[in-house]
């Protein structure tokens, strides 16, 4: 396992119980998200990944070694470990585009050609390369976003960790970071790793979904079993996707035979709809 | 043009202008030798050839803005007029131009005032707009990476890295909190305008502290232990734009000395 929390809890110093006894463990090359409402406990166990928060109980295990948190382990533990934020503008500090995405690969220490070299190709990757020399405060939120997530892929972790990836985008601009994720996934194998709710999003991302309610980890599981579910993502104040609720409707009020695991995607809905047309009138060429 | 908007135009001239690429290096020697040149010159001659000269390499060579620069120009050239006017005014000894007899007292207006009110005019126009060169033409980015080279102390360099990008972001959210402010009304009324500014001000401190915490937690993230490193990539400087700036500057301090006992009026 590349990632094993066990019985994980953090209680904040004004005593709110963050999380509460978490068991949960990933693989590599896995894609997870994180499920849940505003202050089920999300961030805060994204946060205890690369070392930024301490679990006040349990411990946390990155290939079998339980974290180390003086300095030298947390900086080897964050050169695997990217880590992006919910808002770009706590991220990026330096003066341009290429000095900031340079931080990381020289506080890895590499020498500046070098480092230039990764900072080229990680703004190529999200595809910022022509705005290296621009000051951050002349971008749109959307080209911070993928400014931020560049400076961590220019470190060349194995796992990226991240809150909200598409919180406060536009529509290209949530499915162009989708798009961009999938990709490293695919291509570099990369681990990763999200905190969202925004259900729509979640199964054409994850192939691992974990639904936390109050600091607790409610179920873990894959997207179309966990969506399936109705009156668990009901009690824990989420949603389906739009597309399954609308199938769930067509099945209930309707008593269309749909297929009891109920679509999640367009095209998932595609293909039941196409089935189901074709059971009504098998000889019409659809 | 209104105040906040003015920093942001500053700011993306320095960085689109077309000496934005030239070495800072060369840009800082010119606009500090003419500097001081155009401080200690004792006749018009050097101040009026340094205003001229980086007032058409600023609107011509560099194309910035005419208007912005105007803009910028306008706020010393006001304040300059009043000093100057009231040294005119007030100062000198020596042969009077013009006496005026007052009810209380006899006022008299010197020769030697006057010719040092227009000195100093030009002395602080020429020096302004040294200045206005620097600072339209030099990113804020390529001016730390010359303090770090020039062995500044990192402390001060960092600092003022950060603090020039979270100016930006506090900008913002100034703004963001003034409009908030304004549509329920906090502005209506002076005592009212008051009581939101403090609240506003108070605000912004928090933030300011959060900020700083969480973006000191972004940069643990990535590794940071205590020293900003940076790629340091500038353009070299050209020895013959060196070598004009030293001839120019050459030229005007004997243009200086061989002017210096003529009078100003």
């Amino acid at each position: 396992m590349l990632f094993k929390l066990e019985n994980l809890s953090h209680r904040y110093s004004d005593g709110t119980l963050a999380l509460d006894n978490v068991n949960l463990d990933f693989a590599k090359g896995e894609r997870i998200a994180l499920l849940g409402t505003n202050g089920s406990g999300k961030t805060t166990l994204l946060n205890h990944l690369n070392g930024i928060l301490q679990p006040t109980s349990g411990r946390i295990l990155f290939e079998d070694q339980p974290l180390k948190y003086d300095a030298k382990s947390l900086l080897n533990l964050r050169k695997r470990v990217g880590f992006i934020f919910q808002d770009p503008n706590d991220q990026l500090f330096a003066p341009t585009v290429e000095q900031d995405v340079a931080f990381g690969p020289l506080n890895l220490g590499q020498p500046a050609d070098q480092a230039k070299k990764a900072v080229e190709e990680a703004l190529k990757v999200v595809g910022m390369a022509e705005y290296a020399e621009k000051p951050p405060h002349f971008l749109s939120y959307g080209q911070k976003k993928r400014v931020a997530l560049a400076g961590v892929l220019a470190m060349q972790p194995e796992v990226i960790v991240m809150d909200e990836p598409t919180s406060n985008l536009d529509p290209r601009g949530t499915s162009d970071i989708l798009h961009l994720l999938l990709h490293l996934n695919k291509e570099f194998g990369l681990t990763l790793l999200l905190a969202t709710h925004d259900v729509d999003m979640v199964p054409l991302f994850a192939n691992k979904l974990c639904i936390l309610n109050k600091g607790k980890l409610v179920t873990t599981g894959s997207p179309v079993e966990l969506f399936s579910n109705t009156n668990l993502i009901r009690e824990v104040n989420l949603r389906s996707p739009r597309i399954t609720h609308l199938f769930e409707v067509l099945k209930k009020e309707n008593n269309l035979s749909v297929n009891p695991q109920l679509p999640l995607t367009i095209s998932e809905a595609r293909k039941e709809i196409l089935r189901l047309l074709y059971l009504e009138n098998p000889f019409e060429n659809y | 043009m209104s105040h906040s908007d003015i920093y942001t135009q500053i700011d993306r001239c320095a960085y689109t202008n077309r000496f934005a690429k030239t070495s800072p290096t060369t840009k800082i020697f010119f606009a500090l030798s003419a500097l001081i040149i155009s401080v200690s010159s004792t006749s018009l001659i050097a101040p009026i050839i340094i205003f001229a000269s980086t007032t058409l390499l600023l609107l011509y060579f560099a194309r910035v803005r005419v208007r912005l620069y105007l803009f910028l120009l306008a706020y010393p050239t006001f304040m300059v007029t009043l000093s100057c006017l009231f040294i005119a005014l007030f100062f000198g000894t020596g042969q009077p131009i013009a006496e005026i007899a007052l009810p209380w007292f006899n006022w008299t207006i010197f020769r030697s005032g006057v010719a040092m009110s227009i000195a100093t005019f030009f002395r602080v126009e020429g020096a302004v707009s040294c200045l206005f060169f620097l600072v339209l033409t030099t990113s804020v980015t390529d001016l730390f990476i010359t303090l770090r080279r020039a062995h500044v102390p990192k402390v001060l360099v960092e600092m003022s890295l950060l603090i020039y990008r979270y100016i930006f972001v506090l900008l913002e959210v100034t703004g963001k909190m003034n409009t908030a402010q304004k549509l329920r009304l906090g502005h209506s009324g002076v005592m009212r305008r008051i009581r939101s500014l403090g609240l506003l001000a108070g605000n912004l401190f928090i933030r300011t502290l959060e900020q700083g915490e969480r973006t000191f937690t972004a940069m643990n993230a990535r590794g940071y232990d205590g020293e900003i490193r940076v790629l340091e990539d500038m353009p070299p400087s050209s020895k013959t734009a060196l070598a004009g700036i030293a001839v120019f500057d050459a030229a005007l301090v004997v243009a200086v000395l061989f002017t210096m006992n003529i009078g100003v009026v």
